[in-house]
Parts: structure tokens; C-alpha cells; sequence
């Protein structure tokens, strides 16, 4: 009983002598945190909340905004002739491009995990188009693709191809070709990176295991590489979605919205009706209904993730 | 007693940080320009400016560099004593970019005395629907000037509902002519029209559309699909897009717009004779390249044509520029759109007198041509402007006709502009598309409906 009680106050010698530098650590934290917590809260939390209240209104920027309840978002479901195919258009991109990248930059990773000669230089030159500012690839993407004087055009004619894409010109090709554009620049970027630290976080001895139960390469790929990706894989996955859904740059710069609405996005269309025709309050409440989407799509694929996502030790 | 920062208490003390800073980022109070007024003989306050001490912000979509924003700010300082002119560039990649700043700026109650909401891109009647600019008549009544110094039809731009609202010191016609590469011309052994004439008729030019046309290598003719270009490929038949007063769309009932689009659609969908939307990225480049041999472009396109073959030492034979006008329409006007600048006051501008007399400086025979020569351009809207444009350059010459008789613009009533000309670029593509080609009564129709949906929206 004696010993207990004197454990008892040595635990609080030392709580009483720690307080003061707790104290001091906290107030650091908190301290270095204020400059995020500021920015949230002024740049972020509180737009926020002014754009939730804006989405009820009429609003113009010129002139006060007018309580008008819910019919901003009863337009947008009914009385909006690019609302939904802007959604399509969308989510076309997103359900194509993001599954392409995502598998793309995964196998590029793989191929430059590999230990060859110049290895430094291939992943270099892999990551180069990421450097491209976003408008100096649409000139080069427009150039090349041009219907009729295109490098691409020119050598599919010269190969027989009679009537080639019209690629950005086109409507049934304005998307690929967006598509395409994205993969080149996307493909060997930061997703790459992201893969190819994944796969250094690998433990070896589980290839050196299957080697000695006699696995080959894509036995190995198959059931050691790619299982213990997967959490790579789903953080991708999940930017890739939400990067794809806000596409709006590529198609704003390459084809403002055409021709004739093929490239208008859903980010387009929110762009246009808030900074060209000024109906903020309808903006607003087309970015929330947006962002309702985003999350509601990511936390369903959150949950998705226990049945596919191997955290190994995890 | 706690030992710890509670986290709400942190919260808190953020939340007044936060407030802090935004209201520290609050517009600034607009400038103490005016004398506090005295009353009962009493002198106004020592802390208030002197009468002379006037100061004028000027947001300017002129960019600097050019130098001709500094000039006229010196000269009108130096012949204006205490007058203060500040200059404040708008730094938007283009015009239409700066509008959403100075929209702000007005909400900020920080927009400066002097601006520009320009005719041409649809904002002069928003700025005035929402009281940004002032009407200039009295301004213009008690300083006795001539407004016949400007184009007639350039200052039927600066007015709505009968008042004033600026002053123009640049516009242009319109897409009112065909770029024309004579060397494509000369090749085939065609004369090349007379550049003042208007004797080529529309069913010659779309002949040429053919004539010229090279699969893979070159464009006979290229139309733009925006609104500018619509516009004039409709009047260039005797029809319009819209009516004059921006309420009605005017295609499907005027058999002469009917016509126009008609002519348009068989050369772009039934023959395929013309580059479908974005097949030609920079119509400027492959017309120096001898890619296309017509543009139905602008005046201010034919003198950047002949600049750029100059700067390129393209060979002759390979590009030369040339013009070749629109028919002269039946009641004796010339196929075109003009389009006007503005300059313009803020509403409740406290020294409306001093702006205007700065709005006259800039606008006048000098400020405009020097506008015009800082840029490279013939924008010419004052007649005694025209000869030294002339002397900068003779092509110029070319360029007259359309602004003395031409069809000055028709925008929306309801001041939607930039919805207006999104729909007719888009629904223009639609019509015109030769991949996924729609019948011509059904395109037209959707292109009908759809300008027709935005004129009748809300005034913006």
C-alpha cells in the first residue's frame, strides 16, 4: 500500500513538472497551426456557408441578393437545358479517362521499378509532360490533331485511312481527344510517383518467397505486387474521380465548351453561368449540388475499399 | 484548473483573427477627390484637399507598355493642373476577361471614375441597367461639343433610351470582308476583284469555296460560327439575326436569313467545302501559310493579314493581301456590324466635369489616333483620324466605305449578351456540323429556339 501511494505521488511530481512545458507545446501547435486555420476558416468555411446562402438567392453581384428559396435547384433539375447533358459529358470523361490514367500510370510505374540502364533518365522523361503548362499542351494536342493540316491526320492518310477523326472539330471526338491530351500529361506525372513509391514500399522478401515457391513474373504481379498496391491504387483512384468530375482547364482553353456543347462540362457550365452570364445565385447551387456529389461518391467508394484495399500489416 | 489552450477558446481567437484580416482586406474608402462643401461661409477643413486637388482613378484595359495610357495621363495632367489621373491597368488576357473585375470593383465600391463597358462585348447596357455609368448629356450640353466629330454610326452605339453614356476612340465593322489571298488568285488565273468594289456576288464567293479547296492542303473559304460572324453572313443576304430593338431572333421568318444560312450549310455539311469548328486554330497563320484563301473575317484583319506577311517575309507567290468586300445590299447599305468602343464615367463620380473633360482626351481626334497607332490598328470611329491613319499606312484606305455606310450591331434587350453569343456560336456548330450532320430545318430551328430562349430571359 506504501509503495502504491508513493507511485502515486511520483506520477504526480510528474504531471505537476511537465504541465507547464505541455502547456508550452500546445500553444506552439496551435500557434503554427493558425495560418491553415485562418485561411479554412476565412477562405474556405466561410465562402462556403456565404455560397450556401447564395445558392437560395437570385444574385447578380450588381445588386443584393433575393431570397427565392429552393428554385435555383429546382431549375437546375428541370429548366436547365445543359444541366444534365453537362452531367453526361462529365462523367464520361471522368469514367474513362481516370480508369485509363490510373491503370496507366500503375503499369508505367511498374515497368520503371524494374532495375535497367538509365533508369534516372526514363523517369525523367516520363515525368516531362507534367511540366507542360496546361495551354502549351492544347496548342501542341490542337496542332497535332488538326483535322486537315494535323500530324496525326497526315500519317493516318498516308496509312489508307481515308476519313480520319476530326478530333477536337469533331463531336463524336471533341472527348477522346480531351481524353487523350489528359493521359499524355497525366499518365507519367505525380501518379507515377505515387505508384512507384508504393512499390518501393514493398517488403522484398515477399518476391523472394514466391520465387522460391516457384512464381513467375506475372503470378508475382498478380498476387504479391498488385494486392499490396491497392491502397496506392485507391488513394489514385480516389483523386483521379474527383480531378476528373472538375475537369474544366483542357476544354475551356482547347474548345470552350464546343463545338456545338461537346466539351461542356459540368465545371464549364458552372464557370459560364457564374463569371460570363453573372447568375451567382444559380452557380452557387449548382457547386453544392456538385460538391454533394464528390463526397457522396467518395465515401461510397471509402466503403467500397474494405472489400478490395489489402493493407499489408495492417 | 486546466493547463491546456481549450480548443474552442483557440477556435475562438481564430475566428477574430479571421475577421480581422478580411476586414483589413476590406475595399479601401474611395478617394477623398472632392472639397468638403462649405456652408455658411464657413472654410472647409484644413484636412480636406484643395479645390485643385483632384484626383481620377482610370481603369483601363490597355494594357501598359504601349505608352498610350502614360501619354494621355501627361498631357492631360500638364494642361490640367491638380488634376491627378491614376492609372490602373485591368490585367485580363483579353477585354471580356476584365469585366468581372470591374464588376467586383463596383460591388467593392473601388471602380474608378473613368472605365469602359464596351458596346461591342455586351456589357454597355448591363453597366447601365445596374446605374454603374452615368448619361453624359448634360456634360456634353454645357461643354458644347460636337458629337458630329465621331462616325455617325459609332455614336448611335453610345446611346440607350435615348441618353448618352460615352464616348467611342475605337470600333471597327464587323467580320464586313473576305481576307483574301491574291496570290491563290493569281495561280488559278482569276482577276482579283477590285479591293473598294462590291461587284462579287455571294453565289461567286461560294463558288471560289470550291474553286479553291484542296482536300488536306487548302480552304477555299472559312466562316465563323460566333456571333459577329453570323450576323453579317445573314445580312450579307438582306436578313438579320435579331431585330433591332434585341427582342425578337429573326432567322426562321425572314426568307433572306433563310437563304443566308441555306448557302452557309450546303458549302459546309451537303459539300464539305469549309473547315468544320477548330479545324483552322489560327486562321491568321494559315492564311500567311497559303492554307486558306478566304476569311470572312474584318477590316483589322486584312491589315494584320498584310503585317503578318510582312513579318513573316512570306514569299508572294505563296501569300499576298488582298480584300474583297460584300455585295451592296439592295437598300444601298454595306454588309458589316459595327461594333464600338466606349468610354465611360461612374455613376456618382464626384468631378463628372474633370472625367468628361478626360473622357474627351482620349476620345478626341488625338487620343484616338494615337490609340490606334500604339496598337496597329484602324479602328477608326472620328473621320479626321482617318488620313493619318492613312499615312501610317495606305491599307487603310480599304477599310472606309463599311464605316461610313455600314449596319451598326443589335444586342439583346435584356442585356444578355454573353448568353446570346454563347448560343449562337454553339448552336451555329450544330447546324454546321459535317460529321454528325442534322437536317437543315431542324438545325435552323434549334438555332431559332435557342437565341429566341435567351432573349426572352430575365434582364440580366
Amino acid at each position: 500500500m506504501a509503495a502504491l501511494t508513493s507511485r502515486f505521488d511520483v506520477a504526480a511530481v510528474m504531471r505537476r513538472e511537465l504541465a507547464p512545458r505541455k502547456r508550452w507545446q500546445n500553444f506552439y501547435g496551435y500557434l503554427f497551426l493558425t495560418p491553415w486555420l485562418v485561411g479554412f476558416l476565412g477562405l474556405f468555411i466561410g465562402p462556403g456557408i456565404t455560397s450556401l446562402y447564395l445558392s437560395l438567392t437570385k444574385y447578380d453581384v450588381l445588386s443584393p441578393p433575393i431570397f427565392i428559396g429552393f428554385d435555383n435547384y429546382v431549375k437546375m433539375f428541370t429548366d436547365d437545358p445543359q444541366f444534365w447533358p453537362s452531367i453526361g459529358r462529365t462523367i464520361y470523361y471522368a469514367g474513362v479517362g481516370v480508369p485509363l490514367g490510373v491503370l496507366g500510370s500503375m503499369f508505367l510505374a511498374i515497368l520503371l521499378n524494374n532495375k535497367i540502364r538509365a533508369l534516372p533518365a526514363y523517369r525523367t522523361l516520363f515525368f516531362m509532360p507534367t511540366l507542360v503548362p496546361i495551354v502549351a499542351s492544347v496548342v501542341l494536342w490542337k496542332w497535332l490533331l488538326n483535322d486537315d493540316f494535323g500530324v496525326v491526320n497526315q500519317a493516318l492518310r498516308s496509312l489508307g485511312m481515308a476519313d480520319p477523326p476530326g478530333w477536337f472539330g469533331d463531336r463524336r471526338w471533341a472527348i477522346p481527344s480531351l481524353i487523350a491530351m489528359g493521359l499524355w500529361q497525366g499518365i507519367g506525372g505525380t501518379r507515377m510517383i505515387i505508384f512507384l513509391a508504393g512499390l518501393q514500399g514493398i517488403p522484398e522478401e515477399l518476391y523472394d518467397a514466391a520465387s522460391i515457391d516457384g512464381a513467375s513474373s506475372w503470378a508475382k504481379l498478380w498476387n504479391v505486387t498488385i494486392p499490396l498496391l491497392t491502397p496506392t491504387i485507391f488513394f489514385n483512384m480516389i483523386l483521379g474521380i474527383i480531378g476528373g468530375l472538375q475537369t474544366f482547364t483542357a476544354a475551356f482553353v482547347a474548345t470552350e465548351g464546343g463545338p456545338g456543347f461537346a466539351t461542356w462540362f459540368f465545371s464549364l457550365h458552372l464557370y459560364k453561368q457564374a463569371f460570363d452570364y453573372w447568375n451567382m445565385g444559380y452557380a452557387a447551387a449548382l457547386a453544392w449540388f456538385f460538391a454533394v456529389i464528390i463526397v457522396s461518391l467518395t465515401m461510397w467508394q471509402m466503403r467500397l475499399s474494405t472489400r478490395w484495399v489489402f493493407y499489408y500489416g495492417g | 484548473m486546466t493547463n491546456q489552450i481549450s480548443r474552442r477558446a483557440f477556435l475562438r481567437g481564430s475566428l477574430l483573427v479571421t475577421g480581422g484580416l478580411l476586414a483589413a482586406c476590406a475595399a479601401p474608402a474611395a478617394p477623398a477627390s472632392a472639397p468638403a462643401a462649405s456652408s455658411g461661409g464657413e472654410a472647409a477643413p484644413a484636412a480636406a484637399p484643395a479645390m485643385e486637388d483632384i484626383l481620377l482613378r482610370w481603369d483601363t484595359f490597355r494594357s501598359p507598355g504601349t505608352g498610350w495610357n502614360e501619354e494621355r495621363i501627361d498631357t492631360f495632367m500638364q494642361a490640367n493642373p491638380g488634376v491627378t489621373i491614376e492609372f490602373r491597368p485591368l490585367a485580363g488576357s483579353s477585354q471580356q476577361d476584365n469585366y468581372a473585375k470591374m464588376y467586383a470593383a463596383h460591388a467593392a465600391g473601388d471602380l474608378g471614375e473613368i472605365c469602359a463597358f464596351d458596346p461591342s462585348h455586351f456589357h454597355f447596357w448591363r453597366a447601365i441597367n445596374k446605374n454603374i455609368i452615368m448619361p453624359i448629356d448634360d456634360l456634353v450640353a454645357a461643354d458644347a461639343t460636337d458629337l458630329s466629330e465621331w462616325y455617325d454610326l459609332f455614336m448611335s452605339l453610345q446611346y440607350f433610351q435615348g441618353k448618352l453614356y460615352g464616348l467611342p476612340s475605337w470600333g471597327w465593322a464587323g467580320f464586313d470582308t473576305l481576307v483574301t489571298n491574291a496570290a491563290h488568285f493569281k495561280a488559278e488565273g482569276i482577276e482579283v476583284p477590285d479591293v473598294n468594289a462590291r461587284d462579287v456576288s455571294m453565289e461567286t464567293i461560294g463558288e471560289w469555296a470550291h474553286r479553291f479547296y484542296t482536300e488536306g492542303e487548302r480552304f477555299g473559304l472559312n466562316i465563323s460560327h460566333g456571333e459577329a460572324g453570323v450576323v453579317t453572313l445573314t445580312r450579307a443576304f438582306g436578313g438579320d439575326l435579331i431585330n433591332e430593338d434585341g427582342t425578337q431572333c429573326t432567322l426562321v421568318d425572314n426568307p433572306q436569313s433563310v437563304e443566308a444560312l441555306r448557302w452557309a450549310y450546303k458549302l459546309a455539311v451537303e459539300d464539305k467545302v469549309l473547315p468544320a469548328t477548330g479545324a483552322i486554330e489560327n486562321v491568321g497563320a494559315a492564311q500567311v501559310e497559303g492554307k486558306l484563301t478566304l476569311n470572312w473575317g474584318g477590316s483589322l484583319n486584312v491589315r494584320n493579314y498584310d503585317r503578318d506577311i510582312k513579318a513573316a517575309s512570306a514569299d508572294p507567290a505563296v501569300a499576298e493581301a488582298w480584300q474583297i468586300l460584300l455585295p451592296t445590299l439592295p437598300d444601298g447599305r454595306f454588309p458589316s456590324q459595327l461594333r464600338g468602343g466606349t468610354w465611360n464615367i461612374r455613376q456618382a463620380s464626384e468631378h463628372a466635369d474633370v472625367a468628361y473633360q478626360f473622357l474627351k482626351h482620349i476620345a478626341g481626334k488625338e487620343g484616338s489616333i494615337s490609340f490606334n497607332l500604339v496598337s496597329g490598328n484602324f479602328a477608326a470611329v472620328r473621320p479626321d483620324t482617318v488620313q493619318a491613319l492613312i499615312a501610317e499606312n495606305p491599307i487603310h484606305e480599304w477599310f472606309l466605305s463599311s464605316l461610313e455606310n455600314g449596319i451598326a450591331a443589335h444586342a439583346p434587350a435584356n442585356s444578355r449578351g454573353r448568353e446570346y453569343t454563347d448560343a449562337v456560336q454553339q448552336y451555329t456548330d450544330l447546324l454546321m456540323d459535317p460529321n454528325q450532320p442534322v437536317a437543315f430545318e431542324e438545325g435552323l430551328q434549334n438555332l431559332q429556339d435557342n437565341i429566341q430562349a435567351v432573349l426572352d430571359m430575365d434582364p440580366a
